[in-house]
């Protein structure tokens, strides 16, 4: 049996606004296990980065507020616990990286000075010459060239892909049990991503941690993930391993996403003339029409759609989707 | 915060035409902060005893003797009265006169200066801008003071001239912005095709490039009224402010005569009048700039 | 590139701002404010007397010579004499620079060291009731006439109180102190209100990067956050506001100077102006320009020491 590091139940985030309280996680489940990867595809406003910083309890408060449910780590609600234990967490237990690998690190601090910080927060027996050695080891671990010579350089010395590279290195010096990935690659290019991509599989499998993909690019789900919730409107739509999700699609949404990828077809593999799209806007959150969300935007919505609201129901072993009208 | 962005970004669709949406935003926004709805009704009633004033509706016998020279606050002279016996308050009330009409004029005439030379200089780039930005860098290389004073001096005393010497002298950090915003806005799709259907540079740019700067006028338009209301004081205090009609400046100066002897009024009167007014001009140009343009914050 | 080089260009762009410093003054005094001498000689003058003067002066010679002098004095800081003092300018300067600056600088010190912290701590309860009450003290502050807040401060604090001398000064330390400390008192309520407005948009401007973020994501309490990650980042504007702020302090304040009686650089700039003493006014008008120009220079060199990301271009 899997071990399970991590379980978000019930999730809701709520934010004030001058519009009103707009519901940007509402009701989301999903499980991390050890060495495994868990990826949150959604568009953005979708819920997927709030969710993931609800994790790390970061929502600014003001304006956001976590208004219901439980994230246990290990069995423990991190959303009961003091500030100061979460502290020892955050780091340490469950780490962070974020999409601009730019403006992410400090920019009047070395990259050696930043690793060391966290290592002098979380483990605080080192010397300041074992936490220096470490935090080269680590610099050497995510594939910088020389890195005795770049842990002394400032980040802009360096590229967007070392960067992200340094936030890793950064995120897994304490050996976390969990790191959460909020769109690792999407300001890199492409080389650089599938280089990180591979990076982070690579260290998953030496380092043993479960891995939160947040991500709206189906290709890197494709790539690094084990298992799958798509979001729409803070909601999650439909959860799979990756290869049921890929090859049975059961939510329209996840279906329309699918074929957006430019690449292949889903069903027959040849290169597509045209990409599809999904017609039609996100609904604002303010304005979130009854039944279910997707409904204006979807060819088999039915009248029951649109007055009802769809949950989130198991169809098979490990695939649970929330639509009245499920794919076949 | 970076999220609560994206939510919001994501709340304000569909999105509308981006400048009507932002002008409309920013009067949403102002209309519901409640300082700064005050300020606006604080500047009308200014504006409004000021025109009052100008044609002797209000405080037109500000110069007649009311009472004995220096006469303390009382029910019916709330501010007591002059060295010459004159209602205090009636000179107040004429004082807005001045004061609103220096605001106005300076912020207009600073504003011109900075959005002709600003827009040439960013819009012509080259040897044209370099110019531009030598005169202003050397121009604001000389203390504000001392051009005040010299060109006093030369335009002689009297209102007219503290409008132009507090004009000129306050026209540099307009100029900066709107140049950099136009050159940022220059090369921007909508303008080349401006070009591509044949309009000339000067339609580009009081058609397609000026409205888009708009906003930073009007923050400075209200930063440069109030800072203008506030240098008729120092202006009168070195003997080169107005002449021969109340102004708070004046009325302030007054005052270094006056407290020795226990008069307070005077000075209590025209700094008060003065503060309220530069307070709501304060409190609205930074609620303008909250709403209008976040970037521009603190500068 | 080489730092001194860097400095060296950064030198040699000073030179056509301070000719053009020079031209405008120039301009100013000596075309379109007209002939001095009717200011010296009154209105009965002779126009023989009036013909000397002018030579005395040098007002006869062809203008490019007088631009030329002009030049002349803003790097030999010969500023020739005083017409009503008849003193030397250029002693009048050395003389008045240390009274001005014990005012300054106790002044520019307490008010850095206060309105600083108090950024910090308004931009660690930011939003709160305590920041935005803070905002509107500033603004308040300066809502207020400068002139205002000196005679209310001479006459109620040192005439009605007598806690504090009126007026007046004495030469060395520590004799001037008594003298001093209302107006360095005066000196930090004008200046707290736009420095703490400026500094607490400074922290906030931090506070709100992704750097940030990071930095709680690590798991270090927000005290380590803001004095150590924004802090750190924050002192390149910081720096360079204080930098540009020192030529001023040299030039001393004039409105407080000429009220309290101390004899420093502002005071003689306002008897200048009041008796129409072009050649200190002039000589004033360049020295501020030129410590101005030179203290811009040392803030762009400084900030490429301070911030690690400048490269020079």
């Amino acid at each position: 049996m899997s071990e399970k590091v991590l379980e978000v139940k019930n999730l809701k985030v709520e934010f004030n606004t001058d519009r009103g309280v707009a519901t940007a996680v509402n009701g989301v489940n999903f499980d991390v296990i050890k060495g495994k990867t868990v990826g949150i595809v959604g568009e953005s406003g979708s819920g997927k980065s709030v969710s993931a910083l609800s994790i790390m309890r970061l929502i600014p408060n003001p304006p956001g507020r976590i208004s219901a449910g439980e994230i246990l780590f290990k069995g423990e609600n991190l959303l009961n616990i003091p500030m100061e234990d979460m502290r020892r967490i955050r780091g340490n237990k469950i780490a962070m990286i974020f999409q601009e690998p730019m403006t992410s690190l400090n920019p009047v601090f070395t990259v050696g000075n930043q690793i060391e910080e966290v290592l002098e927060l979380h483990q605080s027996h080192l010397s300041s010459k074992e936490r220096r050695e470490k935090a080269i080891d680590m610099l050497r671990l995510v594939g910088i060239p020389s890195p005795e010579q770049r842990v002394g350089e400032y980040p802009h010395q360096m590229s967007g892909g070392m960067r992200q590279r340094v936030m890793i290195a950064m995120a897994l010096s304490c050996e976390p049990d969990v790191l959460i990935a909020d769109e690792p690659t999407t300001a890199l290019d492409v080389t650089i991503q599938a280089q990180i991509l591979e990076l982070m599989n690579k260290l998953q499998k030496e380092l043993g941690m479960g891995i939160i993909m947040i991500t709206h690019d189906l290709g890197v789900v494709a790539e690094t993930c084990d298992d799958v919730a798509v979001m729409y409107c803070g909601q999650i739509v439909e959860h799979a391993d990756v290869k049921t999700l890929f090859n049975h699609p059961q939510h329209p949404y996840t279906k329309g996403l699918i074929e957006s990828i430019p690449s292949f077809d889903s069903t027959t593999g040849e290169k597509r003339e045209k990409l599809a799209t999904i017609e039609g806007m996100v609904p604002s959150l303010f304005d979130l029409p009854q039944g279910c969300n997707f409904q204006d935007r979807c060819e088999f919505a039915t009248d029951e759609c649109k007055t009802k609201e769809p949950s989130l129901t198991p169809i098979a072993t490990e695939h649970e989707v929330s639509c009245f009208n499920p794919l076949k | 915060m970076e999220n609560a962005q994206a939510v919001t970004t994501n709340i304000n669709k569909p999105r509308e035409e981006k400048s009507k949406s932002l002008w409309r935003h920013a009067f949403e926004t102002i209309m519901k902060d409640k300082m700064a709805v005050v300020s606006i009704l604080i500047f009308l009633s200014y504006s409004a005893i000021a025109l009052l004033t100008t044609f002797d509706l209000v405080a037109g016998d500000w110069a007649k003797e009311v009472g004995g020279s220096y006469t303390a606050p009382s029910a019916e002279h709330w501010f007591g009265t002059d060295i010459f016996g004159r209602s205090v308050m009636a000179k107040t009330l004429k004082g807005t006169q001045v004061a609103m009409s220096i605001g106005l004029f300076t912020a207009l005439i600073s504003g011109f200066i900075g959005v002709l030379l600003g827009a040439i200089a960013g819009f012509y780039g080259g040897k044209v801008d370099e110019v531009i930005v030598w005169f202003y860098t050397t121009f604001s290389s000389i203390p504000s003071i001392m051009l005040l004073v010299a060109i006093t001096f030369i335009l002689g005393k009297g209102l007219l001239a503290v409008y132009l010497a507090l004009g000129f002298t306050s026209w540099v950090s307009l100029c900066r912005l709107i140049r950099g915003e136009v050159m940022r806005h220059k090369d921007r799709e909508y303008v080349h095709a401006a070009t591509a259907i044949g309009g000339n540079d000067f339609r580009k740019l009081f058609k397609h490039i000026l409205p888009n700067v708009l906003h930073i006028v009007i923050i400075n338009f209200s930063l440069q009224f109030q800072v203008a209301i506030k240098s008729e004081v120092i202006l009168s205090y070195l003997g080169l402010g107005v002449q021969g009609r109340p102004s708070w400046g004046t009325m302030i100066d007054d005052a270094k005569l006056e407290l020795a002897r226990g008069v307070w009024w005077q000075l209590a009167a025209a700094t008060l009048a003065m503060f309220v007014i530069v307070l709501s001009l304060n409190i609205l140009g930074d609620a303008l700039r909250d709403a209008l343009d976040p970037k521009l914050k603190g500068k | 590139m080489n730092i001194w080089v860097y400095v060296l260009r950064r030198l040699l762009y000073v030179v056509p701002i301070l000719l053009g410093v020079c031209l405008i003054i120039f301009v100013l005094f000596n075309v379109v404010a007209g002939d001095p001498t009717h200011l010296l000689l009154g209105k009965h003058a002779t126009a023989r007397q009036m013909a000397e003067l002018r030579h005395e002066l040098g007002l006869d010679r062809p203008w490019f010579y007088q631009y030329f002098d002009l030049v002349k004095s803003a790097f030999t800081f010969d500023f020739g004499r005083s017409w009503s003092t008849k003193q030397t300018i250029s002693t009048m300067i050395s003389e008045g620079a240390l009274p001005s600056l014990t005012l300054t600088i106790p002044g520019f010190v307490i008010t850095t060291i206060l309105s600083v912290s108090l950024s910090l701590l308004v931009s660690f309860y930011r939003g709160s009731f305590f920041d935005k009450s803070s905002v509107i003290f500033c603004v308040g502050l300066m809502s207020i006439s400068s002139l205002a807040y000196i005679l209310f401060g001479q006459w109620f604090f040192a005439y009605y109180m007598d806690w504090f001398e009126i007026s007046g000064y004495d030469s060395g330390f520590p004799n001037f102190i008594p003298y001093i400390q209302l107006p360095v008192l005066i000196w930090v309520i004008l200046s707290i209100g736009p420095d703490l407005r400026f500094y607490r948009t400074v922290m906030l401007d931090e506070v709100y990067q992704d750097y940030v973020r990071t930095a709680r994501s690590k798991g270090l309490n927000e005290k380590v956050i803001l004095f150590k990650h924004v802090l750190k980042n924050a002192m390149i504007p910081i720096v360079t506001y204080v930098v540009i702020q020192i030529p001023f302090l040299i030039l001393g304040a004039l409105l407080i100077e000429s009220f309290f009686g101390i004899p420093g650089l502002g005071g003689i700039t306002l008897n200048a102006i009041n008796s129409s003493d072009f050649p200190v006014i002039r000589a004033m008008t360049i020295l501020s320009a030129v410590a101005y120009i030179l203290f811009s220079v040392l803030t762009d060199v400084l900030y490429t020491v301070v911030d690690p990301r400048v490269r020079l271009k």
